[in-house]
C-alpha cells in the first residue's frame, strides 16, 4: 500500500464524520492555542520588561542598602565612608550617590509631593536619561549647594501644566529652587516614577537632611564592563568595612545590595521566564486532556468502523495498513488542531498586544519559532501516542471477526 | 506463491471449533475435500450446517483448528500474516450477502479498494481496471454515485466488480442472491458464470438449491460434516450448448 493510499484513506475516513472530527479537534486547538498563547503572551512581557531595564545601562550598578523600597525611612548601612572609599576603587566609574527625600514642591497654587533625589550629574548617565529642555544638574550646582532643580517631565507638568517652567522659582519644603532643566519622558510603566521625581544637586539634599552618615543609594558604572569583576570588587570592600565575614558570597548575609543592571534583568528573565513555563505548563493540561479526547473519538471510530476494517482486511491490508491508517487518521486530526490552534493563538495574542500596548506603551508580540514548533510536534505526538492504541486494537481484529461485528 | 500443480484447494481432514471461555463448540468435522481451478462449486446446507465458516476458512478471513488446508500444495497453518494478507489481496475475493460496502463512498471508490492493497498492480493500471471492472457489471453509468443510493442488486454487483477487479483465482460468493430479489438474483448468478467462463474459480455458498444448481458441483454439509458431493450439474454454457445440439 502506497502512503498516498494511506493518507487518503485516513483523511476519507476523516471526512465521512466531518463533525465529529470537527468537534475532536476543538480539543487540540484549545490545547495548543492556550499553550502558543501564555508561552506568546509571557514571552511578550518579558521582552517588554527586559526593554525597559535595558533602557538603563547594562553595565550600571546599584548600591543600596537592603529594604531601600522603604524610602523616607532610615534604612541605613551605606555611608559617606563607604562612598569614599567606594571613589577609590579602580573598576569603577561616574559614581552618582542619592539620598532621597519626601517634601512638598509647591509652584502658585499647584502642588505635588514628589520623591526629591538629591544627586549628581552622573546619575543621569547612569539611568540614560535625557534634557529636554535647559540643562542637567552640573559639579558646580553640587559643589556650590545652588538650590537649583531638575524636574522630570511628569513632575514638571503637574506643576507648571501649560507653563514653561525653565527659571521659575518652585518652593520644596522651606527652600526655593530654580528650575534649570526639564528631562525627556522615560515614557514606560517601569520607568515613569522617574518621570514624577525632581532632581536636587546631592550636598543640598544632604543640608535638608541634617546630620547624617548615610547615603540612600549609589549608581555607578564597571570601567571595563567586566560587571562580575565589579561586583567582587565592590562587595568584598563593603563587606570588609561593614565587618560582614562572607567568604561563602551569600547576598544574604549582606546588609547592602550591589548589583548590576545586567545581573538585574537575568533575575527579571528567570522570573518572567518561571511564569511562562508556570502558564504553559498549566495551558498544556488542556493540551493532555485534548490528546484523552483525541483517544476516545479514535476508539468509538474503531468500533464504528469495526466492519469497515474487517472488509479492508479482507480485501489484503495487512495490519501495518490498517495501523497507519487509523495513526494518521489520529495525527492528521492534532496537526489540523495544532496549526488552527497556532493561527488562533497568534491572532488572538497580536490582538491582546496591540490593546496592551495602549495601557503600557511600547509592547512589541513576541512570538519564538519555538513556541510554534513545539506545541505542534507536541500536538502531533500527542496524537502518535493516543492514537496508537484505537490504531494498535484496530489492527489486531480479525477480518471475520470484524465482518460479522454488530 | 508459485503456481503448480497441486490442487488449487486441498482439505484434509479438517476441523474448526470455536472455544468460549474453555467450551469447545465443533462446527466442522473432518472434511475431505479438493478444487481444482476454473470450478465453480456450491456449498450448500442449511443454516447452521457450517458452509459460511467453511467458506471463511478457505478464503483465508479464518483459521482452522484441525486437519490440513493446502492451498496450491502450502499449508495454511505454515502461513504468517503478511503471507495470509497478500493471497488475500492477490489471489482470492469475496461477494458477501450483506455487500460490504464502503458507506458513503462511491462504486469507483469501493471496487478500488482491493487495488489499493495488491502489492503488484501498478497505481496506473487502477483506473483501467476499475472502469473495466465496473463495465463488466454494467455499472458504468452508476459509477459516480454512493454505495448508499444503489439498489440491493446494483450494490451486489458493485461488490461482484469489487472481487473481479484484482483478477483472483478465486472468488468466494457468500449467499450473494440472499438479500435480493429474484431479478437481481438472476442477473448476479449469471454475472458470477460469465466469470467461471473467463477463467475464475468461483465458490458459492447458500442455502437454496435453485443457486446452487447454477454450479457444475455441488457439495452438501449437514452439521458440520460433507454429506454428498456431485459433480453431475452442467454449467450454464454446458446446457446451452446442450440445447443447441438437441
Amino acid at each position: 500500500m502506497l502512503l498516498k493510499d494511506t493518507i487518503s484513506a485516513a483523511l476519507e475516513g476523516l471526512k465521512r464524520s466531518r463533525m465529529r472530527s470537527m468537534l475532536t479537534t476543538l480539543g487540540i486547538v484549545i490545547g495548543v492555542g492556550s499553550v502558543v498563547l501564555m508561552v506568546s503572551i509571557g514571552a511578550s512581557f518579558e521582552r517588554f520588561i527586559v526593554d525597559q531595564v535595558e533602557s538603563f545601562s547594562g553595565d550600571t550598578f546599584e548600591i543600596h542598602a537592603k529594604g531601600v523600597q522603604d524610602i523616607g525611612k532610615d534604612v541605613l548601612s551605606i555611608t559617606f565612608g563607604d562612598l569614599e572609599a567606594i571613589r577609590g576603587l579602580t573598576t569603577v566609574k561616574n559614581i552618582a550617590p542619592a539620598i532621597f527625600l519626601t517634601d512638598r514642591a509647591k509652584y502658585g497654587r499647584e502642588e505635588i509631593a514628589p520623591m526629591i533625589l538629591g544627586t549628581t550629574k552622573e546619575i543621569f548617565y547612569n539611568w540614560s536619561m535625557k534634557i529636554d529642555e535647559g540643562r542637567l544638574l552640573s559639579d558646580e550646582d553640587d559643589k556650590g549647594a545652588k538650590s537649583v532643580v531638575v524636574l522630570g517631565s511628569q513632575a514638571a507638568e503637574d506643576l507648571f501644566q501649560n507653563e514653561n517652567p525653565l527659571g521659575k522659582r518652585i518652593t520644596i519644603g522651606a527652600r526655593k529652587f530654580t528650575v534649570v532643566g526639564i528631562l525627556e519622558t522615560m515614557g514606560s510603566p517601569l520607568t515613569a516614577e522617574l518621570d514624577s521625581m525632581v532632581y536636587v544637586p546631592f550636598l543640598v539634599a544632604k543640608a535638608i537632611k541634617g546630620r547624617t552618615t548615610y547615603i540612600d543609594y549609589i549608581a555607578l558604572q564597571s570601567i571595563n564592563g567586566d560587571n562580575e569583576l565589579t561586583r567582587q570588587d565592590i562587595v568584598s570592600l563593603l563587606r570588609q568595612r561593614h565587618n560582614i565575614d562572607n567568604p561563602e558570597d551569600d547576598i544574604d548575609k549582606d546588609d547592602f545590595y550591589a548589583r548590576s543592571m545586567e545581573q538585574a534583568m537575568e533575575i527579571i528573565e528567570t522570573v518572567t521566564m518561571s511564569i511562562t513555563l508556570f502558564l504553559g505548563l498549566i495551558a498544556s493540561i488542556s493540551l493532555l486532556v485534548g490528546g484523552v479526547g483525541i483517544m476516545n473519538i479514535m476508539l468509538v471510530s474503531v468500533t464504528e468502523r469495526t466492519k469497515e476494517i474487517g472488509l479492508r482486511k479482507a480485501v489484503g491490508a495487512r495490519r501495518r495498513d490498517i495501523l497507519i491508517q487509523f495513526l494518521l487518521e489520529a495525527i492528521v486530526l492534532t496537526l489540523i488542531g495544532g496549526i488552527v490552534g497556532v493561527i488562533g493563538a497568534i491572532s488572538f495574542g497580536y490582538l491582546i498586544s496591540l490593546i496592551a500596548s495602549k495601557f503600557l506603551g511600547d509592547l512589541t508580540y513576541a512570538l519564538s519559532v519555538q513556541a510554534i514548533i513545539l506545541p505542534l510536534v507536541t500536538a502531533v505526538a500527542i496524537g502518535l501516542i493516543f492514537g496508537i492504541y484505537p490504531a494498535r486494537k484496530a489492527a489486531a481484529l480479525q477480518p471475520i471477526e470484524a465482518m460479522g461485528y454488530e | 506463491m508459485p503456481e503448480n500443480d497441486a490442487p488449487l484447494i486441498e482439505t484434509k481432514n479438517l476441523q474448526k471449533s470455536y472455544f468460549n471461555e474453555e467450551l469447545e463448540t465443533p462446527v466442522l468435522f473432518n472434511i475431505d475435500l479438493t478444487i481444482k481451478k476454473n470450478e465453480f462449486v456450491a456449498i450448500m446446507g442449511p443454516s447452521g450446517s457450517g458452509k459460511s465458516t467453511l467458506m471463511h476458512i478457505l478464503g483465508f478471513l479464518d483459521h482452522h483448528t484441525g486437519g490440513e488446508y493446502l492451498f496450491q500444495g502450502q499449508l495454511a497453518h505454515e502461513m504468517d500474516e503478511d503471507t495470509l494478507s497478500r493471497i488475500r489481496a492477490t489471489r482470492v475475493s469475496f461477494v458477501f450477502q450483506a455487500f460490504n460496502l464502503l458507506p458513503r463512498a462511491s462504486v469507483e471508490q469501493n471496487v478500488m479498494l482491493p487495488l489499493i492493497y495488491h502489492p503488484t498492480i501498478p497505481e496506473s493500471e487502477r483506473a483501467e481496471r476499475v472502469a473495466k471492472a465496473i463495465e463488466t457489471v454494467g455499472l458504468t453509468h452508476r459509477k459516480n454515485n454512493l454505495s448508499n443510493q444503489l439498489s440491493g442488486g446494483e450494490k451486489q454487483r458493485t461488490a461482484i466488480a469489487r472481487a473481479l477487479v484484482t483478477e483472483p483465482d478465486i472468488i468466494f460468493a457468500d449467499e450473494p442472491t440472499g438479500n435480493l430479489d429474484s431479478v437481481s438474483g438472476i442477473q448476479v448468478m449469471s454475472a458470477l458464470q460469465e466469470l467461471n467462463e473467463a477463467g475464475h474459480t468461483i465458490i458459492l455458498v447458500t442455502h437454496e438449491k435453485s443457486t446452487a444448481e447454477h454450479a457444475e458441483r455441488i457439495i452438501e454439509l449437514f452439521d458440520g460434516r460433507i454429506t454428498k458431493d456431485t459433480t453431475e450439474f452442467k454449467t450454464r454454457k454446458a446446457k446451452e450448448e446442450d440445447s443447441l445440439q438437441k
